[in-house]
Formats: C-alpha cells, sequence, structure tokens
C-alpha cells in the first residue's frame, strides 16, 4: 500500500479555446491535508473538478490508489472512496438533516427497488443500522438536535458542517473539500479547524483543501500547492510557501513584493 | 393521539370503498373504478415528477400504451386479458425505460421537450398505424370475464382494481421511505452533490421512469377493461394535463397526495362532463392556482393544521417514542 | 422539380411559422431563462380574436394584425404577471407548470367564447387564391406574404435587439439578471417586456397565417411542440438559430410528406427532435455550456 493516495500527472485542460490548466502535478499522502491555494481564476475548483470525474482533462492522469480515475462517472469515482463538498450549499432541501446524512451512506448500501419496496428484511435492517450511523455521525459534529430539522432551515456554517458530515459518512478515503471556510465567522472558523483536524487525526482520512483563508490552511495543512493562472508554482510546507518569492508575486504583484521584502 | 392521521383517514376511505359497492350503481361504480385507475397514474407519475424531479411530459403516452397493449393482445393475438394486462403493464415500462436512455443527458427543458415529441408521435401512431392499432375509430376489447368467481364484471374490475392500487401504493410508500427515494430525491435536489455521493444518475433516473411507466401501464390495461374499449383520444395532451394537476393538486412529492389529487380532478372532470371548454378552464387554473399558492398541494395544508401526516424519506423504527439519546463520549466540537 | 420546389416553399412557408413561434419562445427564454409553454395558446387565441375582428366585425386586415398583435402583447403581459412573477425563483417544474395551466385556461375560454360555432373557423383570403409561377416554383400569394411579414419581424427584432436600449437592456437581463438590476435594469419590467414582445410575435404569425389555415382550439400546442422543437435546434438562445430551426422544422416536414407518406407529415418534426436531442443536447446551433460548479 503505497504512502500516495492521490496523484494528478500533467493535467492539461481547456475549455472554449482558454487553457484553464496547464502541466498540474500534485501528490497527496494518506492522511495528509494538503492545502490548494493561488488568486482568484487560478484553475483550483477545476482542478477539484476533474479530480472528481467532472470535467476530463485533454491531457494527464489521476491516480487515485493506483487506479486511473480519468473518464470514469463522477458516480463511480465516488463509489471508489472519493468524496466533495462544494462552494455553494448542496443540501437536499426536500430532506431533513437527518436524511441528508443518511443518503450519504448510500454508496455503502444495497437494497434495491424490490428490496425497498416490498420492505423486506434486509431492507429493513440497513435502515435502522443507516439511521444510528447518521445519528453517531451528527454526533461528531455537535448538532445532534438538529436531526429532524429540514435541511433549508439550518444555518449557512451550519449546513457547511452537516455537509461535511455528509460526505464523510460514507468512509472515503480521501475528501476534497471546496472553500469550506467561506462566510463563516472568526467562532466558526475555529470550530472547522478542530474538525478537520479530528477528521485526518480520528478516521485517517485524506483531505485536499481549497481555501482562501489563508489562517487556516496555515495553521493545518501538512503541505500547500499554489496554483496561479492555470499553473502550480509551488508546492511544499506552509512555511516555505509563505516565504516562496514566486507566490507572493501571484497575490501582491511585483510591486507590492519589493515592499513586502523590504518590511 | 392522531386520530386524523394520513394512514387513518386512508384507511377510512379504503374501508367506505371496499364497503360501497351495494350502495352504488353502475354509474358510480365506473366513476369510482375511473378514479382508482388515476391514483395510480398519479402515484406513478408523482415518483417521476415529484420525487424524481424530472420534467416529464410522456405518462399519458405510457397509459396508452398499457391499454392498446392490453387490448392488442388480446384482439390481435387472441390472448386471454390474464396474460395480456400483466404483458401490457411490462411492455409500458420497457417503453418507459427505452424513453428515459436518452432522456438522461437532458433536463429540465430539453426533456420536456423530448417526452412531449414522444407524446406526439406515440399518439400518431395509434391513429395512423390501422392496420394494428384500428386507427381513429379504436377497438372494442372482448368481455371480460371473473368466471368462476361468481361476480359481474363491473363488481370484479372495481375490486380487482381496488386490490391493485392498495398494492402499488404500499409499495410506492415503501419505497419513498428507502434508500432509493432518497437517491431520487437527491437527484432532484441536487444532482451533482448526488453524484459525489456516489449515486448513478442513469440508473435512478431509469427507475423512476420505469416504475411510473409500470404504474401507467397497469392503469392503462386496467382502463381498457372498464371501457371494453380502446381509442387514441384517452392518451392525449389533455390527459397528460390532467395528471400533472392532480399531482400538483395533491401534492407533489407527496404519496397519499395523489390519492387526494386523483380523486379530487375526477370528481370534477365527472362533474364538468359536458363542457369541455369549462373542464380545460378549471384544471389550467387549478395548476396555476396551486403551483403559485399552494406548492406543496393539500397535503401540504393538511400537514400544517392535522397531525400524523408526516412522509419521512426513511423508514421510522417505530411510532412510539424516539430513538434515544446517542452517548457520545468522543470530545466535541464544544470542548476546547 | 416542380414538386420539389413546390414543396420547399410549402415548407418553408409553414417554417416561417414556426420559426415565428420560436422566435417567440426563444425572446422570452432570453430574457427570463424560461421556456412559455402557452405560445402556442397566444397564437391562437390571437388568431381567434383576429377572426373575431376581421370576419364578424369587419375591421380590415391591417388593421386587424395591429389589434391582434396589441391583445397578443396584452395576454403576454398577463401571463408574466400571473405565472413568472409571483413564482420567477421557484424551480423549473414549477414555472413550466404554471405556464401550461395558462395555457389550457386559455384554450378552454378559447372554446366557451367562440366553440359554440363550429369548431374550426376559416378566414378568409387576403390575397388571391390562384398559384403564380415565380421562375421554375409555384406558389400562392399569400405565402409570399408570410414569408414577407416573417423577414419583416425577424429584422425589426433583431434590430430592436441590437439596436434599442430597451433590446439591449433585454440582452444585458438574459446574461445576468443580478447585474442588470445592480446597473438599474427595471428587470421585472423587462420581463413584462419580453413576455407581451413574444407573445406578439405569435399573435402576428396568427394573422399571417388565418388565411391559410382554419383555426381551431386545439391547434395552439400543435404549433407549440414544433415551435419549441425549432427553438432547440437553434439553440434556444439565439434568435437566428429559431428562425432557422423554424425552416428546418417546416421544410423536413413538407418534405416527409411529400415523399414518404402524406401522414408522415404530421410526425416527422417529432422525429426528428427526438434524434436532435439523442445526438446533440444542446441543439445544433448552441455551444456547450459546461456545468459551472
Amino acid at each position: 500500500m503505497s504512502a500516495t493516495l492521490l496523484s494528478v500527472r500533467d493535467v492539461h485542460i481547456t475549455f472554449g479555446g482558454v487553457r484553464v490548466l496547464e502541466g498540474i502535478d500534485l501528490d497527496a499522502s494518506r492522511g495528509e491535508i494538503r492545502g490548494l491555494i493561488g488568486p482568484n481564476g487560478a484553475g483550483k475548483t477545476t482542478l477539484l473538478n476533474i479530480i472528481c470525474g467532472i470535467h476530463r482533462p485533454q491531457k494527464g492522469d489521476v491516480l487515485l490508489d493506483g487506479i486511473s480515475i480519468v473518464g470514469r462517472k463522477p458516480s463511480e469515482i465516488a463509489r471508489l472512496g472519493l468524496g466533495r463538498t462544494f462552494q455553494a450549499s448542496q443540501m437536499f432541501g426536500g430532506m431533513t438533516v437527518l436524511e441528508n446524512l443518511i443518503i450519504g451512506l448510500h454508496r455503502r448500501t444495497s437494497s434495491g427497488l424490490l428490496s425497498a419496496g416490498l420492505k423486506l428484511k434486509r431492507h429493513r435492517r440497513e435502515e435502522a443500522e443507516m439511521e444510528e450511523a447518521a445519528r453517531r455521525a451528527l454526533a461528531f459534529v455537535g448538532m445532534s438536535e438538529l436531526a429532524e430539522r429540514p435541511a433549508t432551515a439550518l444555518s449557512f456554517g451550519q449546513q457547511r458542517v452537516v455537509e461535511i458530515a455528509r460526505t464523510l459518512i460514507g468512509d472515503p478515503m480521501i475528501v476534497l473539500l471546496d472553500e469550506p471556510a467561506v462566510g463563516l465567522s472568526a467562532n466558526r472558523l475555529t470550530e472547522l479547524d478542530g474538525l478537520l483536524r479530528r477528521i485526518r487525526d480520528q478516521k485517517g482520512v485524506t483531505l485536499i483543501l481549497i481555501e482562501h483563508a489563508i489562517r487556516l490552511v496555515m495553521d493545518i495543512c501538512d503541505q500547500v500547492t499554489v496554483l496561479s493562472s492555470g499553473r502550480r508554482i509551488a508546492d511544499g510546507t506552509p512555511l516555505a510557501i509563505r516565504n516562496d518569492r514566486g507566490v507572493i508575486e501571484a497575490y501582491l504583484g511585483k510591486d507590492l513584493r519589493a515592499r513586502h521584502q523590504a518590511s | 393521539m392522531t386520530p386524523f392521521s394520513r394512514r387513518n383517514v386512508l384507511l377510512a376511505l379504503l374501508a367506505i370503498a371496499i364497503a360501497a359497492p351495494p350502495f352504488a350503481n353502475f354509474y358510480h361504480l365506473f366513476v369510482a373504478n375511473l378514479v382508482v385507475i388515476y391514483v395510480l397514474l398519479a402515484i406513478g407519475l408523482n415518483i417521476l415528477v415529484g420525487y424524481a424531479g424530472q420534467l416529464a411530459f410522456a405518462n399519458a403516452a405510457m397509459f396508452g400504451i398499457g391499454a392498446y397493449a392490453t387490448g392488442l393482445l388480446q384482439v390481435q393475438l387472441g390472448w386471454s386479458f390474464w396474460l395480456a394486462f400483466p404483458s401490457g403493464a411490462f411492455i409500458a415500462m420497457a417503453v418507459g425505460l427505452a424513453i428515459s436512455l436518452p432522456a438522461l443527458r437532458l433536463s429540465g427543458l430539453y426533456l420536456a421537450l423530448s417526452t412531449l415529441a414522444f407524446a406526439q408521435a406515440t399518439q400518431w401512431v395509434f391513429l395512423h398505424w390501422e392496420s394494428v392499432t384500428f386507427g381513429a375509430g379504436g377497438f372494442k376489447t372482448p368481455p371480460l370475464s371473473f368466471a368462476p368467481l361468481p361476480i359481474t364484471k363491473p363488481l370484479g374490475l372495481y375490486y380487482l382494481s381496488l386490490a391493485l392500487s392498495v398494492g402499488l401504493f404500499m409499495f410506492a410508500q415503501n419505497l419513498v421511505a428507502s434508500r432509493v427515494g432518497r437517491a431520487l430525491v437527491a437527484v432532484r435536489d441536487g444532482e451533482v452533490a448526488a453524484e459525489s455521493l456516489g449515486i448513478d444518475l442513469l440508473r435512478y433516473k431509469a427507475l423512476a421512469f420505469g416504475v411510473s411507466g409500470f404504474y401507467a401501464g397497469i392503469a392503462g390495461g386496467l382502463y381498457s377493461a372498464l371501457l371494453n374499449f380502446v381509442a387514441p383520444e384517452g392518451f392525449d395532451l389533455f390527459q397528460m394535463v390532467l395528471q400533472k394537476s392532480m399531482i400538483v393538486v395533491g401534492g407533489l412529492g407527496s404519496v397519499a397526495g395523489a390519492v387526494l389529487g386523483a380523486g379530487i380532478i375526477i370528481v370534477l372532470l365527472e362533474a364538468l362532463r359536458a363542457f369541455k371548454g369549462l373542464q380545460e378552464i378549471v384544471f389550467g387554473g387549478l395548476l396555476v392556482i396551486f403551483v403559485l399558492f399552494m406548492r406543496g398541494g393539500l397535503v401540504s395544508v393538511i400537514k400544517r393544521h392535522v397531525r400524523g401526516w408526516e412522509e419521512p424519506l426513511r423508514l421510522v423504527q417505530s411510532t412510539a417514542a424516539p430513538a434515544p439519546e446517542v452517548i457520545d463520549t468522543r470530545p466535541s466540537v464544544a470542548d476546547r | 422539380m416542380l414538386l420539389l420546389s413546390y414543396l420547399v416553399m410549402s415548407g418553408v412557408t409553414t417554417g416561417a411559422l414556426y420559426a415565428l413561434i420560436a422566435l417567440g419562445i426563444v425572446v422570452v427564454n432570453k430574457a427570463t431563462g424560461i421556456i412559455n409553454f402557452a405560445q402556442g395558446e397566444f397564437f391562437m387565441f390571437s388568431g381567434f380574436v383576429a377572426w373575431m375582428l376581421h370576419v364578424q366585425m369587419g375591421v380590415n386586415y391591417p388593421l386587424t394584425f395591429l389589434l391582434a398583435a396589441v391583445v397578443g402583447f396584452g395576454l403576454g403581459c398577463l401571463t408574466d404577471r400571473i405565472a413568472f412573477r409571483p413564482i420567477a425563483k421557484t424551480d423549473v417544474v414549477s414555472l413550466v407548470l404554471a405556464t401550461v395551466g395558462i395555457a389550457f385556461m386559455l384554450k378552454g375560454l378559447a372554446r366557451v367564447i367562440w366553440g359554440g360555432k363550429a369548431d374550426y373557423l376559416s378566414f378568409p383570403p387576403i390575397t388571391s387564391t390562384d398559384p403564380m409561377m415565380i421562375g421554375n416554383v409555384m406558389v400562392i400569394p399569400q405565402q409570399l406574404a408570410v414569408l414577407a411579414g416573417t423577414v419583416a419581424i425577424v429584422v425589426i427584432f433583431t434590430a430592436f435587439f441590437r439596436l434599442t436600449r430597451a433590446g439591449k437592456m433585454m440582452q444585458a437581463t438574459a446574461d445576468n439578471a443580478r447585474a442588470a438590476t445592480l446597473v438599474g435594469i427595471r428587470t421585472d419590467r423587462i420581463y413584462t417586456l419580453a413576455f407581451g414582445t413574444g407573445a406578439a410575435i405569435a399573435a402576428a404569425a396568427a394573422v399571417l397565417t388565418a388565411p391559410l389555415t382554419l383555426l381551431y382550439p386545439d391547434i395552439g400546442f400543435a404549433f407549440f411542440v414544433k415551435g419549441f422543437a425549432a427553438a432547440v435546434l437553434g439553440g434556444l438562445m439565439s434568435l437566428p438559430g429559431a428562425v432557422l430551426g423554424g425552416l428546418i422544422v417546416g421544410v423536413v416536414e413538407s418534405l416527409a410528406g411529400g415523399y414518404i407518406h402524406s401522414s408522415v407529415m404530421e410526425v416527422s418534426p417529432f422525429v426528428v427532435i427526438m434524434i436532435v436531442l439523442v445526438l446533440r443536447p444542446t441543439g445544433l446551433l448552441s455551444f456547450n455550456k459546461i456545468r459551472r460548479v
């Protein structure tokens, strides 16, 4: 079992004539928290979309646990053990919070049309197990009292946390998080920090995290990859990245870099 | 105490339905049978449109395919009703699945258009493939007999329809409160997130089309037996709007709602029988009013005032006390 | 050759009609993002009103045209107020069902108001009915009128969108409604304008067609589905696309009817659209929309 869980190799993608990503390489090890940062428009979300199967790169490969996943359907890749959260809320409005978590277990269960329709024993047993697991997951993130509320009744911050829980409940090997901290207050941010650490420590899940909250990234990431204008301009520990000239330039522009260096 | 819970109300309706025939005349029995048939249609359509969120307009065509298949298998191939009927339902289901395959890449409006086109094309086949379908004039089906049971056809068909719809109603209720139902709602409420959770969109959309096709096929077979006659005009756009108004009035995304919606609409239909124009105004108006003011249909209004009408998307293990609090000894987010 | 040219001509004429319906659909879609399922009924209803004006009340043709267009515009605005504005933010299913409801109400209304007389109303011909020869092609003058009318409408609308302020505001609203609001565009007025305009186009189409065909309450839906198909062929967001789509549908229909069998005419557009949607789910002239997550 190699240490590298996810491997992105020389990925290129073009949309309507515009080169969005060029020659991207990234390796994430098991149990690592990797940050993916860069100015707006760098292609970070596109990269996540490629990894989880929404877009197909023109060139390059993505390997999950040694298996090539380029070209597979997103649902297939999810079933192989990859989870993902999105920038915009993707709670299922027609369900309660608990039901949203239970659906996270979809890929681990199997009762189908007949088993469910006829309410067979297997189906009933699975439902009971799923409900219990969902309640445990809700407790893990400290929101047990919200179980029966409709998903839409939750605050934005609460929704994000539930979505993370929903992705985790299916026991993925790796989770891609697209700006999980966006719109969170300082308090919630601290909570998220703790939650992400606990996820990594207690469940051994690898995390790849797009974030603009640099403090969060520096705080919890083991490794950071920096993208700018579709290219990878740096890759290393948070400390190394912080002092990298290319990175500073990408964020602040050349003039400001000079001033920053001078200070 | 939930005296007017969904369960109780539906059971009461069922009891009335079972006991009523001796007090009803032929016409009443006919209308009641019609209601039961439409309940089936509405439940199936609701699974496709209400739960899975697919804007499909092909249900009336599948209803027609079920009726035509059942009728033609008897008339052209000499099969007995008892063989033709289930076969007709499966044929309708197969067609439902077949349409769904291209439809899976389509969403929203494109799906609506292709199912509309399919419905028109099916109408055309009913009208023009005269050698097989007997064209615009339609055809009579052989009289149905329930021998050796000592029961007349109207009564026998009524109880058969009732039994089938009760069974299929329960099947649908079980289905929506399960992993399958949740997957459908996920497909409706957030396709992309659903995929990221491992839900195969193709599979579940196909499932929804297949199930609604099956229900429509069963309804079609019963319909052909009820009228003893099959003709193209029962399966047109008007029919489609009728079905849509049933699920909107009852409540999109509610199986019980389909029952209520079907009942109300059929009664209205019969009451306004003489005035086609008025029928259209009323059903069109109902659609508009309900979509604007009561998007959850009657069931949503009932839910607010009467206890016991929740329709959770999971199998509630017991109706007694809620599940015991999960004692979690692990540090929660609050601990720092 | 004569047959082919006749079929093509006839196809182009009905195609022009479908193009106008498609145009109305696209105008509304461009501004609001939804498909108005009542478009066919706007066509039908305005046609009946035109009949009432011209045949029953003796109003002359050009004035009938104008009045019918005004009625159509009014119907469109009404639909916007009733079936779109209140639920503009909800899902596609609800919006479509609301316009379907309006369509049915209009149909029922027409049946109640005018259906008492014969169900099929005929409009007297405006131009002479004798076919004439233009070069090698046989045409009926009314067909030329339809074509001329269609061209005029398309030209006017393209100019409207490109050159006038209102037209540009509609484009802006279509591209990004929120930004349009921020810039001070009254998007709700734009929506009403779009619905009204779309309906007026349908009304114009009806008055142009009325001399060529019989009017009956159920005519709306058949035209709508074909118009919708034409709009999809053209990409749903493109005005020239809608026109092209309409012509394609009309010609295919006519050729199928002429060369295969007359009964196939009815169904050929539906088969074509089903095939097109399977092969190119986003229409012929549009570019692939990337799913943005």
